[in-house]
């Protein structure tokens, strides 16, 4: 192999000589430059490094030792040919030593020149490929690097914690997120023994798949590490096996599941209470049923004529919790079809208020309000609806005979600010702390005959909040209370 | 002289369909609606016996309530009944069974609930008052 159309650089004095050199090898197809000078040679020579430097060792004043060196001072690999005359041959071979590939003197025939270049262009050639394979290793070797810190950089980014160990129970690859779960505090070092490092419960857990036959089955536990924290890990432990089926270690990954634990918690204590909420009517009823069953008991008409009066509100009640169970199940799947509009907040709040203006009227509630006018808000309908209704009928409900309720609406800082008031029963802090949690209801003796699930203000904060609102509760027991929603205004408006 | 019952739920309805079938049958029958008030109504009715709702305030709040009674001097013979669904909704089966049940529980007896008005008044007549 060797360079075809290589690039050529003569530097001779001897105008005859360069422009025979010159001809002879454009006939080969090569491109040569050529410079009449040492300076101009060293000038042309310096710009960029050609396949092969034919250079005049006496260029007029100039030597062309130093044209050679300058040259191999740029491009150490670059091949450079002396030209002499037979006077000077002795020189010709110290040149060899300064790095030169070889000499031809003159007077050559075209053949010599010919064979001397071809073989200066194969070993050109070599020196190129040699160049080029060196440089794809080089290459290669910094894509090794940076592959390994790459897995490094993925490993270290994963939620889980991460350890591998080989079949002598030593650590291997760990992440941070493992030395946190685990709360080990100290230095580890490749080579640790796993006995040293974890808690009991997991090097079992290692034993166990080392111990087992075939050794091929992962291992999924949950472990509870530090029992005063509540820490429930998931450890998934999954044997590695090489082909010839030996297992070489092992890799274990912690998930923290507390959470998804206390989901848990929360869900079966959801129903319990759910279910106690259902059931309690039902017994109601029923009682009220065996007592009109029941002729023994001698129940007057008055008497009967009432307790079927506090069934058909208890029925009402628990159709009303059913309803409401089913919402707050819609509001967290979040499978709540939303038909997203501007609502004039002004109109709405006036008509709830309409609504309801008969059950004022019928507790000899004071009514007091001032609505702003063109409170536009982009949301559903039915949900701020539902907010609306909640307010106005709990300020009723827990109102006092006579009392008064009071509702304003304005834009505040880019929120419509709704706030009612009333003068009813008000809320104790402890109460008042609790207000929004599911089931809730405060139990004292004024409270005793209002019906209600314990989901109302539930519900309607978790529509606030899906708005990206908030709900303030201002109260004071056996005084009244003041809840105030906001809610981000339209941006039209 | 009447026998003096004082029943403690915070459910109103149980509340009415109770007291007057205790008072038809003849017993003086103070109510309460929440463990405080139960605490209160002991003291001032000084009942011979109690009928107590478990969840009311919160799910133990029958408990708290009995414990209270039981820890004095005049509440420490009273019996005192706990009436409560929490076996149905939570698995766990409560038992005075054994003394060491009763001491840990202090409660003297169990009613599952639901109750009828009929079966609460049959138990208060032929078990707690049997030899009264």
């Amino acid at each position: 192999m060797k360079i075809e159309n290589a690039k050529i650089l003569v530097v001779d004095d001897e105008l005859g000589m360069r422009e025979g050199i010159k001809r002879l090898l454009e006939i080969e197809g090569h491109h040569v430059d050529t410079a009449e000078t040492g300076a101009k040679g060293m000038q042309m020579g310096s710009v960029f490094e050609y396949d092969l430097y034919l250079l005049d060792l006496k260029i007029g004043d100039y030597d062309g030792t130093q044209v050679l060196q300058k040259i191999k001072s740029i491009y150490p690999e670059s091949i450079c040919v002396i030209v002499t005359a037979y006077a000077s041959i002795d020189t010709a071979v110290e040149t060899t030593q300064l790095g030169a590939y070889h000499y031809i003197s003159k007077p050559f025939s075209p053949d010599e020149l010919y064979h001397l270049v071809n073989r200066a262009l194969e070993r050109r050639w070599y020196i190129l490929e040699a160049r080029r394979l060196r440089e794809e290793q080089e290459r290669r070797l910094l894509e090794v690097a940076h592959e390994k810190s790459r897995i490094r950089t993925i490993i270290n980014a994963i939620d889980d914690g991460i350890l591998v160990i080989n079949q002598d129970k030593q650590v291997v690859l760990w992440n941070p997120r493992f030395l946190k779960l685990l709360e080990i505090d100290r230095k580890v070092a490749v080579g640790d023994s796993v006995y040293q490092l974890l808690p009991e419960k997991l090097y079992e857990q290692f034993d166990r798949v080392f111990d087992q036959q075939p050794q091929l089955k992962a291992i999924k536990q949950e472990i509870v590490i530090h029992p005063p924290a509540k820490l429930v890990i998931m450890v998934n432990t999954t044997p590695v096996i090489n082909s010839s089926g030996e297992l070489l270690g092992v890799v274990s990954v912690f998930r923290d599941i507390s959470e998804l634990k206390q989901l848990d918690l929360l869900k079966s204590q959801f129903i319990n209470m759910a279910a106690h909420e259902l059931k309690a009517p039902l017994s109601a009823i029923k009682g009220y049923i065996e007592l009109l069953i029941d002729a023994t008991l001698g129940n007057t008409l008055d008497q009967y004529s009432h307790q079927l009066d506090r069934s058909r509100e208890r029925i009402d009640a628990l159709v009303n919790l059913i309803n409401d169970l089913l919402n707050i199940s819609r509001i967290e799947a979040g499978t709540v079809r939303r038909d997203i509009e501007p609502i004039d907040m002004s109109e709405l709040l006036q008509n709830t208020l309409d609504f309801f203006r008969n059950d004022i009227e019928k507790r000899g509630l004071q009514l007091e309000q001032q609505i702003a006018a063109d409170l536009i808000l982009d949301a559903d309908r039915e949900e701020i609806q539902r907010v609306l209704t909640n307010l106005i009928s709990n300020a009723i409900k827990y109102n006092k005979e006579s009392g008064a309720i009071s509702v304003n609406a304005e834009r505040n800082n880019g929120y419509i600010r709704i706030q009612v008031s009333d003068t009813g029963i008000g809320l104790k802090p402890e109460e008042r702390d609790h207000l929004f949690e599911e089931f809730f209801r405060a139990k004292n003796p004024l409270t005793r005959n209002i019906t209600g699930t314990g989901l109302g203000l539930t519900i309607l904060k978790k529509i606030v909040d899906s708005y990206a609102g908030r709900i303030e509760v201002e109260s004071e027991f056996e005084a009244g209370s003041t809840f105030t929603v906001f809610l981000p205004a339209s941006d039209t408006n | 002289m009447k026998h003096k019952i004082l029943l403690v739920d915070d459910d109103v309805d149980l509340i009415n369909l109770y007291q007057p079938v205790l008072q038809n049958a003849g017993f003086q029958v103070d109510v309460a609606f929440n463990a405080e008030e139960g605490l209160k109504k002991f003291q001032e009715f000084k009942p011979e016996a109690m009928l107590v709702d478990l969840a009311m305030e919160h799910f133990d709040s029958g408990f708290v309530l009995c414990q209270k009674v039981k820890n004095t001097q005049e509440g420490r013979n009273i019996p005192v009944i706990i009436m409560t669904a929490a076996g149905h909704e939570t698995g766990i089966r409560f038992s005075t069974q054994t003394e060491e049940e009763k001491n840990w529980i202090k409660a003297d007896d169990y009613l599952d609930k639901p109750i009828s008005a009929q079966d609460l008044l049959q138990y208060v007549t032929e078990k707690l008052f049997k030899n009264k």
